[in-house]
């Protein structure tokens, strides 16, 4: 159809008129005098039209035009003479119009089309807009931690809103009887009680049963439900039911009524949902806050959460006692109200600051009051959890078990310095004991050789022999002193480990005996490449000792032999000779000091060799054993650290 | 002529005795001065209680002195310039390291231990006064006008 230039109804060529009836469009042309001058069959039909309608002025056949846009834009354009356009709602055809009308001094011709489609579309679409922003502020609203029945009224509100319906009904599920019992309504004319004996018939039974929105659009010619013929006495018709909760947990059901008929669009039924939905979210966190608040409760603790702007959105009834204020004015209120009275160097309040922004727990302590307190913080997600614990006995232990600790260590550096006393003392007794107690010995030698070389001629040999036993017996007693400062020096050395090449040692101290006893020959052999961890000179005086005894008790043995090598079996060292040997039965008491299994006549010897050597060996970590037999010689097994032979 | 002489400090009566006796058994017939605390050593060699003329040909020191060690006497011997190059030998009975160390750190000539068998200790004396008084030259008598 063209724009460009509008028919004249009054003049109208049958060609034209032909024209007019084939578009599809609706088509009217109004006079002068807003008669109805010409109307095509489709605005006929959209218009429900009687048959002699031409000629009629148009508001007497369509009464339902006044006072609409349709009288106000004819209006507009007959005066002033130009083309309108516009969509308004037709009572009279119950469809939206889209309408174009043109004016010429004759009158109006008027085009119009059925746009409810597209008018619904586009509704429908800002509906769905209302619906999106309603839920996000409803959401927000039901995990905020408003009290549920705030919640519950402001849900039935929304529903009426949005949806446009005119009652809005929530149930609450009651787990022991299985049943439905009204908690909230609005809208009805007259209260009515949902009879809980029978929610299995009902739309909120079959909602809950099945999980999905029970809807419906008619409920007189509803076939499912019986029970919705009692409700459509109440003037209501149709309606949405969906559960609250899942069908396998129903917390309850939440139900739209319209008063007339309607199919509801899925934005309808979904938005129904969906506030269903958020009101078990909300149930579920305050059940699950309700929880929580239990056990902040209940905990010594005192206890504040506060949200990312570092308001408080909790304290619980111990942390309110603390602050003497009452707990439900804290919420929103800023924490550094509190951290100030508490901690006024800004230490407390940076502290939140800082475990919210390094997302890290931290804790510090804080004195007020004369009292110890203990701040942990925590965060999480929507802010920080902060405990605070009064400390002030655990305080006071820690300073008890510290001044415990400082007494201890005083006591201890106390027996230390008395320790190092005594061994001080221990070592000026041992120098006295060389010193002074070899000079006597000196002089009761010296002076007995003195006799006898000054005063031979009035000596007889027996009163030379019995100076000659003064003699000796002042020499052992040196040998003895020696022997002894030896062994205390060995228990007190420090002993620092490197490895020593024993093979080496052993070799040394073969060749020193052999250089101070040329007339003996004996057979030695000393395995190479014995080698363990511990103090040479240590470790030389073992060689010494049972080397030395070795050489002693191998003397005026024929074909004597004496061995140093490795048990690899054992791991031990060994020093082996054909000598005297020992009789086994006393083999505890080798290593015992002064402890002689020989006559001083037959050998030589302080008893105090193998005494010096076990102590070395076991200052070292290691062991020594003996095995002997009368006669058939001896040997002396020692184990050290990190000990090895070359030939095992 | 200066009389030379073997200076002996030692406190043990005995030990002097026997160490008069081991020299003239080695026929050293050097006349012995002998004093018995550390106090009189240092008296004799820095006051005027030296009844000799000069000084000692050499010193025999025991270490464990009444009144003042051994060590400190050796320590005043090196640090004074009339006394500084007297051959001075530590005889002791101690043979623990911590005296040996600080005998030589002050500058003891020799270190000898007192053997307890009577014919050793007259044969180290033989060595020390043998080696002393013939083999060793002695340094020019600068403080002999003492």
């Amino acid at each position: 159809m063209s724009d460009s230039t509008a028919p004249d109804a009054s003049v109208l060529a049958p060609n034209l008129s032909f024209a007019l009836e084939r578009i599809t469009d609706g088509f009217f042309a109004l006079d002068a005098n807003w008669h109805i001058a010409y109307m095509n069959a489709e605005a006929r039909k959209l218009l429900d039209a009687p048959g002699e309608i031409l000629g009629r002025f148009w508001l007497e056949a369509f009464p339902k035009a006044r006072g609409r846009l349709f009288e106000r834009e004819y209006h507009r354009a007959m005066s002033a003479q130009m083309p309108v356009q516009f969509v308004e709602f037709s009572e009279t055809a119950h469809c939206w119009f889209e309408v174009k009308a043109y004016p010429s001094h004759d009158g109006l011709s008027v085009y119009f089309r059925d746009v409810s489609e597209r008018i619904e579309a586009q509704r429908e679409i800002d509906r769905n807009v209302l619906r999106q922003q309603a839920l996000i502020d409803f959401g927000r609203a039901a995990l905020g931690g408003r009290p549920f029945p705030e919640l519950v009224i402001e849900a039935m509100e929304l529903l009426r809103a949005i949806v446009d319906v005119a009652v809005v009904e929530v149930y609450d599920f009651e787990r022991r009887s299985g049943g439905f019992t009204v908690r909230a309504a609005e809208g009805w004319n007259v209260g009515i009680a949902f009879d809980p004996a029978v929610p299995a018939l009902a739309h909120v039974g079959s909602a809950v049963r099945t999980g999905e929105a029970f809807v419906c659009s008619d409920m007189r010619i509803e076939p499912r439900a019986r029970v919705l013929a009692t409700l459509a006495e109440h003037d209501v018709l149709s309606c949405i039911a969906a559960v609250i909760g899942t069908s396998d947990e129903p917390l309850g059901a939440l139900a739209a009524y319209a008063r007339s008929p309607r199919t509801f669009t899925a934005g309808d039924v979904r938005f129904v949902e969906s506030i269903a939905q958020a009101l078990a979210e909300a149930s579920a966190a305050l059940e699950s806050n309700r929880r929580m608040a239990q056990v902040l409760e209940s905990i010594r603790d005192a206890f504040v959460a506060v949200d990312r702007d570092l308001r408080i959105t909790y304290v619980n009834a111990r942390m309110a006692m603390f602050w003497n204020v009452d707990a439900s004015e804290m919420i929103g209120v800023p924490i550094e109200r509190f951290t100030q009275a508490f901690n006024d160097d800004g230490h407390a309040l940076e502290s939140f600051r800082v475990a919210l922004v390094n997302d890290r727990a931290l804790s510090f302590e804080t004195l007020f009051d004369d009292r110890w307190f203990e701040t942990r913080l925590y965060p999480f997600s929507n802010g920080v959890a902060g405990y605070v614990q009064d400390i002030t006995n655990r305080k006071k232990e820690q300073q008890r078990v510290l001044g415990l600790n400082a007494e201890l260590e005083r006591r201890v550096a106390e027996r230390t310095m008395q320790l190092e006393l005594a061994n001080k003392e221990l070592e000026s007794f041992s120098y006295s004991v060389s010193h002074d107690l070899r000079a006597p010995l000196r002089a009761i030698d010296g002076f007995s050789q003195a006799l006898i070389e000054d005063y031979e001629p009035r000596l007889d040999e027996r009163g030379k022999n019995y100076l000659d036993r003064v003699r000796k017996a002042a020499q052992r007693m040196a040998d003895l002193i020696d022997a002894l400062l030896k062994l205390a020096r060995v228990a007190r050395a420090d002993i620092s480990y490197s490895e020593v090449d024993l093979s080496h040692l052993a070799q040394g101290v073969l060749d020193e005996l052999q250089e101070g006893d040329s007339d003996r020959s004996i057979a030695t052999l000393v395995s190479p490449g014995l080698r363990a961890s511990g103090e040479p000179h240590l470790l030389r005086v073992v060689l010494e000792n049972l080397i030395g005894n070795a050489w002693k008790f191998t003397r005026g043995v024929p074909d004597a032999r004496i061995e140093v090598g490795w048990s690899g079996e054992s791991k031990e060292f060994y020093v082996r000779d054909t000598g005297a040997g020992f009789d086994m039965t006393y083999q505890n008491k080798l290593f015992g000091a002064f402890q002689r299994l020989h006559s001083s006549v037959e050998y030589d010897g302080t008893g105090i060799g193998l005494a010096t050597v076990a102590r070395i060996v076991h200052r070292h970590g290691g062991s020594i054993r003996a095995v002997g037999e009368v006669g058939k010689g001896a040997t002396f097994f020692f184990a050290l650290p990190h000990g090895a032979g070359g030939t095992a | 002529m200066k009389k030379p002489y073997i200076l002996l400090v030692e406190d043990n009566a005995d030990d002097v005795e026997l160490t008069k006796r081991a020299f003239s058994k080695n026929r050293i017939v050097n006349e012995i001065a002998v004093l018995t605390d550390g106090a009189q050593a240092i008296d004799f060699l820095f006051g005027n209680a030296s009844p000799y003329e000069g000084l000692p040909q050499f010193i025999l020191l025991d270490l464990k002195l009444p009144k003042i060690s051994g060590l400190e006497v050796l320590e005043r011997i090196r640090s004074e310039e009339t006394t500084r190059y007297i051959p001075t030998v530590i005889l002791t009975s101690s043979k623990q390291e911590e005296d040996l160390l600080e005998g030589y750190r002050l500058g003891a000539n020799s270190y000898v231990r007192k053997p307890v068998d009577f014919n050793e200790f007259v044969e180290a004396v033989r060595q020390v006064g043998l080696y002393w008084l013939v083999l060793n030259e002695p340094p020019p008598s600068s403080g002999g006008g003492m």
